[in-house]
């Protein structure tokens, strides 16, 4: 049980898809099929995060050879960084499930169970070549849910997003190839595992061509700006599940790239790269969060304030200091729950009111008072209402700017004062004023309400007591950002 | 002897087939159905004795009193022979309700292929220039009657014309390329060419190296490279379904089995000559084929485009064995498995929905195809990831063992410019993905058929997965690795 766990919670989903898909489940079947092993998955996360080591680094591992040739290895595991992503997945799931449960079309469901699996296996690889085929896999179920279940242009944005993100990943596979001869050459066999390539010894140049191979695949999926333009059309044509999915997790896994394989392979060459992603990163949150400010459509706003607020998390990354680095962490965290509760809320708002437009809503909270409180909170937690965990994280990566620079400290700062610019504006005009549009509609019922309170109470818990966490990874964040240092310093 | 005619009978048996065919092919009672399953059970019983020989052979020369040193017995040859017969073994038997729907189909259609499969295999056994130049003409010759067959058929008529007008062109190419050697070496044979090559000086062989030029013009012309490449789309068009089949799947890399025979062995020591030609060379069809593939509307002439495109990838690896890479041999014959599984699986699927419409499928036709047929619509997804190199499929591995050994070599631009085309080849083999998924269908769903054809159609599809991800963690089935270890055979055998 305990080495294969992780293979476990791997496939599972996709194990339930093929079963679901061969006997041809009925609707009724699917659904309790997903709902299923989305629930087991997150019991088998729950146990692993309970027999977690907090003090230990990469555990659950296992390796087994799988095209021996040209030794590739089927190599999981699990430490604080993955563990992060991995309970964020489980945790989201079933909510999205309790979401959908009216959704009568079956390819969603599939997609959903194989996206899940896809994300999953891209967060616990430690094989480069096993971590690019979930890296790729993870786009087919956006492709065809955005492609099939979308809305505007959605079959060009489809289009456009699996090609902006192919060729990333294309550069990054290349990088992975010249990393895996290097080592074939200088140890006389093949391998593209994570410690075997991390020790390698790169001159100069061919390591800044081959970290630009992987940092162009995160900075596309990030998206830092200049990378970005898949990502509004994206998320505006994509249907509700997978935005979540998009933002609260694949985004993150841009930010995990840079952390799991830009620090573990290159950790020196990073830091030459460090000053262009810090510009990038502080443009990214001025110019998203403009755009947001103004933006009418609501998925795209939320599209740019992700794009802002994940500016910020690669800014954290790349400020090599304990506070930016653990408020990243943190934010990875907080920020998936909350802009996870955010789309969900625009998804019911699409239901109940059919438009996702700022200036066809409002007075949502004279007609639905428990809709206009969740939406609120979750919209309040992103801007970084003092009290979310979305606060302690900022906080922390304003406090490790500040530590670097004072000027990049103001820059960053700002963040916080925009985002309650375009959210309390967008507040305003939602949930009070009048509605040209006469809005029948019912308040949440309980389901959705069940759904939702999970997100409310973790983001609470995270705001309110950090201290519960923070044993988790603060040992071995300290440790990997010794490592990095000392690379750094080596370097100059 | 006798043992020497066991040795032969796998190809007999295919040149017997293909009289039998000739002669049968005038009887009323045999139906094109029951001709079709004599061809098929020609070929099957070939298939089966060379799979028993595979990784058997010790490099014999076969009737080495009669024939001289003309025909060589080794694992190289006979992976060749079991592709090319599985290859025609799987174009009749997917197009089974193709012929029927067609009238223009006849009994000599099967002697054609037969006969065209015996060449190749001769191809592949040839061990001396004048029995390869032949061997090429028989199967080059039958492929031209195979595209022209629709006879009332403009298009089709033209195409052949097309072909056959440059194929026997560039064939006399060969012919003369041949002459040459012979001048310098005296002899035809390549054990001797080997041994010319070996002991003289690269500024003396002049002569040699103007006629191993020739020889590969012709190799060139009929891979399609650019800029032999101005047939490929028309025949490929013109063609009758099955006919393209065999050949994008099947002819193709025939053509490889001679090349890689004579630019690994014989022409080893002064392959560094032809490195640069062929590095403009593989530029140019790697980028030609992307932009032929990207601007064509029927799927039919962008899978003919991007057969141009995978002939460059090969090219990348051929240019590398020239360089010396150790690893570029084994991934050249490990690639063209696997788009020999890709390419017959899409194009089966193709003359499979052609069997039962009429017109040419372009991209529009191709809207709702997911609703209306979710089963061939999985198939022809899978198919499209392998041709573009996605990962979790055999395309995958062929292009990771492409690049590696270009990188090996020291061909770092043409490795990053391979992946630049894998990475514009996504956009139309996507785009087809896109049609089928994207759009609601006019029709209800159809049920899946089940017959021969698409069993075999799932069959590969179920393959090119396998190929891609199966481990060798599961006893008794070869999975990835075992794919890769009978190409390193393959290669090791020639040596």
């Amino acid at each position: 049980m305990m080495e294969h766990i992780l293979t476990y919670i791997i496939f599972f989903p996709l194990f339930m898809a093929v079963v679901l898909g061969v006997f041809r489940a009925p609707l009724k079947f699917l659904k309790i099929g997903a709902m299923f092993s989305s629930i087991t998955t997150l019991l088998l996360v729950l146990w692993l995060t309970y027999n977690f080591e907090p003090h230990g680094a990469m555990q659950f591992i296992q390796n087994l050879p799988w095209i021996q040739n040209s030794g590739i290895t089927y190599f999981v595991g699990v430490d604080y960084l993955s563990l992060v992503i991995l309970v964020l997945i489980s945790l989201l799931m079933p909510p999205l499930y309790i979401y959908m449960v009216h959704e009568n079309r079956k390819g969603y469901w599939y997609n959903m169970m194989l996206l899940q699996t896809g994300v999953t296996g891209a967060v616990l690889s430690l094989d480069l070549v096993l971590f690019y085929l979930f890296w790729e896999t993870m786009l087919l179920p956006i492709f065809i849910m955005i492609g099939k279940y979308g809305n505007g242009k959605y079959q060009f944005n489809s289009m456009k997003i699996v090609l902006m993100t192919i060729l990333g990943s294309m550069s990054m596979l290349f990088s992975i190839l010249y990393l895996g001869y290097i080592y074939f050459e200088t140890s006389g066999i093949w391998s593209f595992a994570l410690n075997d390539l991390a020790g390698l010894a790169l001159d100069a140049k061919t390591s800044i061509w081959l970290t630009a191979g992987f940092l162009l695949a995160f900075a596309i999926k990030i998206p830092l700006v200049g990378f970005h333009t898949w990502m509004a059309p994206a998320y505006g044509s994509a249907p509700t599940p997978t935005v979540v999915i998009m933002s609260a997790i694949m985004a993150k896994l841009g930010i995990y790239g840079v952390w799991r394989f830009g620090y573990g392979l290159f950790e020196a060459t990073l830091s030459y790269y460090a000053p262009t992603i810090i510009v990038l990163a502080l443009l990214g949150l001025l110019y998203y969060a403009v755009r947001a400010v103004t933006e009418d459509n609501l998925r795209k706003m939320f599209a740019y304030s992700s794009g802002s607020h994940l500016s910020l998390i690669a800014l954290g990354v790349f400020l090599t200091n304990i506070y930016a680095w653990s408020g990243s962490l943190y934010f990875i965290a907080t920020h998936a729950l909350a802009s996870a509760g955010m789309f969900i809320m625009i998804g019911l708002s699409y239901k109940r009111f059919k438009t996702v437009r700022i200036s066809e809503l409002g007075g949502i909270a004279s007609v639905a008072p428990k809709f206009a409180f969740f939406f609120a909170f979750f919209a309040l937690s992103i801007a970084g209402l003092p009290g979310t965990g979305g606060f302690v994280a900022e906080l922390l990566i304003i406090i490790g700017a500040f530590k670097t620079n004072f000027w990049i400290g103001v820059f960053t700062a700002t963040t916080m004062l925009s985002a309650m610019i375009y959210i309390f504006w967008m507040l305003q005009r939602t949930l009070f004023g009048t509605s040209t549009k006469l809005c029948e509609c019912s308040d949440l019922n309980a389901r959705e309400i069940l759904m939702l309170l999970p997100l409310v109470l973790l983001l609470l818990v995270t705001g309110i007591a950090p201290s519960l966490f923070t044993p988790f990874f603060e040992t071995q964040l300290n440790a990997s950002l010794q490592d990095v240092l000392t690379a750094i310093g080596g370097l100059q | 002897m006798i043992d020497q005619l066991l040795l032969a009978f796998p190809m007999a048996i295919v040149v017997i087939g293909a009289f039998v065919l000739m002669l049968l092919s005038h009887s009323k009672k045999f139906t094109l159905e029951r001709l079709n399953l004599v061809g098929v059970l020609f070929l099957t019983i070939s298939f089966v004795m060379q799979y028993q020989t595979l990784g058997a052979h010790s490099k014999d020369f076969l009737f080495e009193d009669v024939f001289g040193r003309s025909f060589i017995l080794d694992d190289f040859a006979t992976l060749f022979d079991l592709m090319f017969t599985a290859g025609a073994i799987l174009t009749l038997l997917i197009n089974n309700d193709y012929f029927k729907s067609r009238r223009y189909f006849s009994g000599e259609y099967f002697a054609l292929l037969l006969f065209s499969v015996f060449g190749m295999m001769m191809l592949s056994h040839a061990h001396e220039l004048v029995t390869a130049f032949i061997a090429l003409e028989i199967a080059s010759i039958s492929v031209y009657a195979l595209v022209g067959y629709h006879k009332q058929n403009k298009v089709s008529s033209e195409a052949m014309m097309k072909y056959m007008v440059l194929g026997s062109m560039t064939g006399a190419f060969f012919m003369l390329g041949t002459a040459l050697i012979y001048g310098a070496v005296g002899s035809t044979s390549l054990t001797e060419i080997s041994a010319y090559v070996a002991q003289g000086e690269l500024h003396n062989m002049t002569l040699l190296i103007v006629g191993a030029t020739f020889i590969m013009v012709t190799i060139l012309f009929k891979i399609g490279a650019v800029p032999f490449h101005s047939w490929v789309v028309d025949v490929y068009h013109g063609a009758p379904y099955p006919v393209t089949m065999f050949m994008a799947s099947t002819f193709k890399i025939a053509i490889f089995a001679i090349a890689l025979r004579l630019y690994i062995v014989n022409f080893a020591p002064i392959n560094n000559f032809w490195t640069e030609i062929l590095q403009v060379i593989t530029i140019l069809t790697l980028l030609g084929g992307s932009w032929l593939a990207i601007s064509q509307n029927i799927i039919k002439r962008m899978l003919a485009g991007s057969s141009i495109v995978h002939s460059g990838y090969l090219l990348i690896a051929i240019s590398s064995i020239g360089l010396g890479s150790e690893l570029a041999a084994p991934a050249v014959m490990f690639y063209l498995l696997a788009y020999f599984l890709s390419a017959a699986g899409s194009f089966g699927i193709l003359s499979f929905i052609a069997s039962q419409t009429k017109g040419q499928m372009s991209y529009e036709d191709f809207k709702g195809f997911a609703e209306r047929r979710p089963y061939m619509a999985l198939f022809m997804s899978i198919f499209m990831l392998s041709l573009a190199g996605f990962p979790s499929t055999i395309g995958f591995l062929g292009k990771f063992y492409i690049f590696t050994s270009a990188i090996e070599s020291g061909q770092i631009l043409l490795a990053g410019l391979g992946i630049l085309t894998a990475f514009i080849s996504v956009y139309y083999y996507f785009k087809l993905i896109a049609m089928m998924y994207f759009y609601p269908s006019q029709t209800s769903q159809e049920k899946f058929p089940v017959n021969v054809s698409t069993l075999l159609i799932a069959m590969m599809a179920m393959l090119i997965i396998w190929g891609g991800i199966g481990t060798s963690l599961i006893p008794f089935v070869p999975g990835a690795d075992g794919f890769i270890d009978s190409a390193k055979q393959a290669i090791s055998s020639l040596q």
